[in-house]
């Protein structure tokens, strides 16, 4: 329990959930619940409202015990060893207080008190933090006077006071505006890069997207493995200055594409759909149109693969 | 979804094991002190609590300077040096301040652990490496740490009654120390509520309930239960006086079997006993008179006499020969064992449940949850 920061090296065993089961009386929240979340990633937990996403996130936060199945996070046992799991656990709720009469700075001081860091440590942890999710200026003043996106950073913050291997994030860009979503992404892109587990869910899922390396559907409270994201295949977006050099050139190679519905522009410029099997076809379908002279303006996804795979779940809202 | 699927669901359930008793009970100053610090902090700035203790002080200090003000009137209107008032409004003051503070105390700790919930500050202290013992004691301290400062603001008036003699200087630390642990029993009975229900008021009535059944209710019952423990017995009487001896010159009581009834105190004067009035009154130690008469001045002190006195029960015989100095023979055959530590045993029982109960109640991971409640 006295070591509260485990070594990078100690980060390597992410989240291992198998064959989860929890109920509230009738209501079977998980029912049969299996994923991986691998260290150094940043794994998308995606799901309607009321799939279990949040009943998901509190078990492996430690809160609530399973009814059948088993979890690691960490390398640990959240249920049997709580205190070692948490220690290594950073959770972040969709919805939590802050104690209004406390600064920011006090808020993360009591945390890592919590966590049992040493004053001094605390205290540059939390200077460090502060200026992290930028609210440095806010460092003072009582958390009462934050709007709801900075209190949304604050909880960020307290959840990476102790410097946890394993993130677990619930809806963690609502109320942030596009310039926080965008550092929350940068953020989360450098905590996985450092070695540690980052689970989020979230309902912005082209944001999701441009993030997550893993996706895990959820669906009434069972991990689903949508069509679209079984496959791999995407559809792509690809425009150029001349269609008809576009066109012709894809045909040569004997890809099969679709108009994208778009009207062609005056100077004969279009684009056209097309499927491929990950980024690896996309390099590749850049280099040989460049070679062979095709004028290409932009290869995009022409919809983010989660939010394809989403709707096909769709269907299964309630 | 019917019931038998969700019973079939629950049969195999294989019970992860528990975490281990430390990471439940274990403490730790560090703890402890993280806790009471957030939750002063937090309840020190966000309620108007110098105003609080600013009216606590005037309206104490009024009532003392009121009641000493009485005193000193009828006093000055009997006949010569009346006995010192001053254990009279040191009792007055003692039972003021107690009674002030189990008004207020019922609401510093009867939010704690569910004003937390619903604000959603709880799941995420509780994810931390705290122990749920830990929490549970740090909110402890706060509140009584808020309730002695109430406590300490009544001090210069106890002073005064201290001041104006016929009360021991000991009596000051004993009537301290036993409000400060009686609050604290306070603190835990609002705790314990505050972890077992959902909504703040709830919680905060409960404890109401709890500190009027104590202070109110056991006189009551006591009251009450009174006839089922008189019954009409027949009794040795010393009545007199019938012969009167001519040479010694002195009076001799008759004793004769009279059917009277009888009343049984010392199976109810526990009722009496665990009430906290009577326990600070025991407690507070001021002058033992061997005489009876010599207590009309000293409220605390007639209190102390009187329970001890339903504790032996009915003296038998009945005296009602008044001749000698029965009475205060009767007063030294009545045990001065104290009664106060066993009905601040109750007190500090009451409190200690209420303490363990918010602490199961905090422990995570959680099995079931409260009815209408979210875990975070």
């Amino acid at each position: 329990m006295s070591s509260t920061t485990p070594p990078p090296s100690a980060t390597g065993d992410g989240i291992v959930v198998r064959d989860l089961h929890r109920a509230f009386g009738t209501v079977r929240a998980l029912d049969g619940v299996g994923l991986t979340a691998r260290a150094g990633a940043v794994t998308a937990l995606v799901g309607p409202n009321g799939s279990g996403k949040t009943t998901l996130l509190l078990v492996l936060a430690g809160l609530l015990v399973p009814d059948r199945g088993s979890v690691s996070v960490a390398g640990h046992d959240p249920v049997a060893h709580g205190p070692a799991a948490r220690a290594r656990t950073g959770w972040m709720p969709d919805t939590f207080g802050t104690w209004d009469s406390l600064t920011a700075r006090e808020v993360l001081l009591t945390f890592a008190a919590t966590y049992r860091l040493s004053p001094a440590a605390a205290a540059a942890r939390a200077t460090d933090l502060l200026a992290t999710v930028h609210l440095s200026e806010y460092a003072d003043r009582p958390a009462s006077v934050l709007s709801r996106g900075q209190k949304q950073r604050l909880g960020l913050a307290r959840a990476l006071v102790h410097d946890p291997s394993v993130l677990l994030l619930d809806e963690p860009a609502s109320g942030l505006d596009p310039r926080s979503r965008v550092d929350l992404r940068i953020l989360l892109r450098r905590l996985a890069d450092e070695g540690r587990t980052v689970l989020v869910s979230s309902h912005v899922l082209s944001e999701l997207d441009e993030m997550a390396d893993d996706a895990v559907f959820l669906s009434k409270g069972r991990t689903v493995v949508p069509d679209a994201a079984a496959t791999g295949t995407t559809s792509w977006h690809v425009r150029a200055l001349s269609l008809d050099a576009l066109t012709t050139w894809l045909t040569s190679t004997g890809a099969t594409w679709q108009p994208d519905g778009a009207a062609v522009t005056q100077t004969g410029a279009g684009g056209v759909l097309l499927d491929m099997d990950g980024d690896d076809d996309a390099a590749r379908l850049v280099r040989d149109a460049v070679a062979a002279g095709v004028p290409l303006v932009s290869l995009v996804p022409a919809a983010g693969t989660l939010e394809q795979a989403y709707l096909t779940l769709e269907e299964e809202r309630r | 979804m019917t019931l038998s699927e969700v019973e079939l669901e629950h049969e195999p359930s294989t019970k992860p094991p528990r975490a281990a008793r430390g990471a439940t009970w274990g403490l730790t100053w560090h703890g402890v002190r993280t806790v009471a610090v957030l939750e002063l902090r937090q309840r020190v700035r966000s309620t108007r609590w110098v105003v609080a203790l600013v009216v606590w002080f005037v309206v104490v200090g009024g009532i003392t300077l009121l009641t000493s003000g009485a005193i000193s009137t009828s006093a000055s209107g009997e006949s010569g040096p009346g006995p010192s008032a001053g254990p009279l409004l040191f009792g007055a003051v003692t039972f003021l301040v107690l009674g002030l503070g189990l008004l207020v105390t019922p609401t510093l700790a009867s939010t704690g652990i569910n004003g937390d919930r619903n604000a959603g500050t709880l799941a995420t202290l509780q994810v931390t490496l705290l122990t749920p013992a830990e929490i549970a004691a740090g909110k402890l301290l706060a509140a009584w740490a808020v309730a002695c400062a109430f406590l300490v603001a009544s001090l210069p008036f106890l002073g005064i009654a201290l001041a104006m003699e016929g009360t021991p200087g000991t009596a000051l630390l004993r009537v301290v120390l036993l409000v400060a642990v009686l609050l604290a029993c306070v603190c835990g009975i609002g705790l314990g509520f505050s972890a077992l229900t959902t909504r703040t008021a709830g919680s905060t009535v409960l404890t109401f309930l709890t500190v009027a059944a104590l202070t109110l209710l056991t006189p009551i019952l006591f009251g009450l239960t009174f006839p089922t423990i008189s019954r009409t017995q027949e009794v040795p009487v010393s009545s007199g006086p019938m012969s009167f001896d001519d040479e010694s010159g002195t009076a001799a009581c008759e004793v004769t079997v009279q059917e009277r009834s009888v009343a049984h105190t010392e199976r109810t004067w526990w009722l009496l006993g665990i009430n906290p009035f009577v326990v600070l009154a025991d407690g507070a130690g001021t002058t033992e008179h061997a005489r009876f008469a010599d207590n009309s001045n000293d409220p605390l002190g007639m209190i102390r006499d009187g329970v001890r006195q339903l504790r032996a029960g009915p003296a038998i015989p009945v005296d009602e020969c008044w001749l000698d100095s029965s009475v205060e023979d009767r007063q030294d055959t009545v045990s001065r064992a104290p009664v106060w530590p066993w009905g601040l045993a109750v007190d500090v029982l009451l409190g200690a449940a209420g303490y363990v109960v918010a602490v199961r109640r905090l422990r995570i991971p959680q099995r079931t949850l409260p009815r209408g409640t979210r875990v975070a």
